[in-house]
């Protein structure tokens, strides 16, 4: 973790990718914290009885996690404006890959522009989106 | 089935709900949560020495608030299942610990698009979210969609 200044990012970079195991303990935390605590979200057979395969994670957490992307990659980055598209339920016990990268920098404000997106095994894209970051400048 | 509903609903503020002050422990145990380690969100001591010169909460914090209201009372029902389509975060100033904060909710827009499966509605709820100073602080646009 360390700071990148407006400089040292150029159009094209990746942004460092998260690679994690999403465990059932770690969604029903989430849910919990976030006030969701609901069978979809906290066990496989209240989940089930929904229609859904198994519970899945909150797509606000997805969401949370890309953003938990940016902030290791630049923990001086400071995201203004973040949008996400739920494409496919996020199912637990599973690996993820959180990616990222910059597709425009903004020299007038020293903003950038950066797609992101959750994939899995498979490189079936879950959640994808796009993110604004402000960034520090040396100038 | 035709797009049809009063459109006088679209923009109208049918919540407003005000929370708790946030507390120092909700915000780590959210940022703990998402497995976030940055200084800013975890160790208000760190952060005091940081770019905001105290905690501040991840930007996805308020989407954990809950309005009293999430849909207004007379809202039609396009489709027989919803789900969660996205959300669209604009980010205007931090949460600190000590915010009170308001959320004011409107339906933005209800469109309908036609794809290989059919048709789908969207509806896009609008939760505008200010704090004590009557800084506003997010704007969460939600997209359910329903078929």
């Amino acid at each position: 973790m360390s700071t990148l200044y407006f400089e040292d990012i150029e159009e094209g970079d990746e942004v460092a990718p998260l690679d994690l195991f999403l465990t059932k303990d770690q969604v029903r935390r989430y849910a919990k914290t976030a006030g969701m605590y609901f069978p979809r979200f906290t066990d496989d057979d209240g989940a089930r009885a929904e229609g859904l395969p198994g519970m899945i994670a909150p797509g606000v957490m997805s969401m949370g996690l890309l953003a938990r992307m940016i902030s290791d990659w630049n923990p001086a980055a400071t995201i203004t404006r973040i949008g996400t598209t739920f494409r496919s339920p996020v199912l637990p016990d599973r690996n993820i890959h959180l990616r990222g990268a910059v597709t425009q920098k903004n020299e007038a404000d020293h903003s950038a522009e950066c797609d992101i997106w959750m994939e899995n095994d498979d490189g079936e894209r879950w959640v994808i989106g796009t993110v604004t970051i402000n960034l520090p400048t040396k100038s | 089935m035709a797009l049809e509903f009063d459109r006088s609903m679209i923009g109208q503020v049918f919540d407003e709900t005000v929370f708790p002050p946030v507390t120092t422990e909700e915000i780590v145990e959210f940022a703990t949560a998402l497995g976030e380690t940055n200084p800013l969100y975890i160790d208000e001591t760190a952060a005091g020495k940081g770019l905001y010169g105290g905690l501040v909460a991840p930007p996805t914090f308020v989407t954990k608030l809950r309005a009293k209201k999430f849909t207004p009372d007379h809202l039609p029902k396009f489709g027989k299942v919803g789900f969660d389509g996205g959300r669209d975060l604009a980010i205007h100033a931090p949460v600190r610990p000590g915010d009170q904060l308001t959320m004011l909710s409107t339906i933005h827009d209800i469109y309908e698009k036609t794809g290989r499966t059919g048709s789908m509605y969207f509806i896009v709820i609008r939760n505008e979210v200010k704090n004590q100073k009557g800084e506003k602080v997010a704007v969460i646009d939600h997209r359910i969609m329903q078929r």
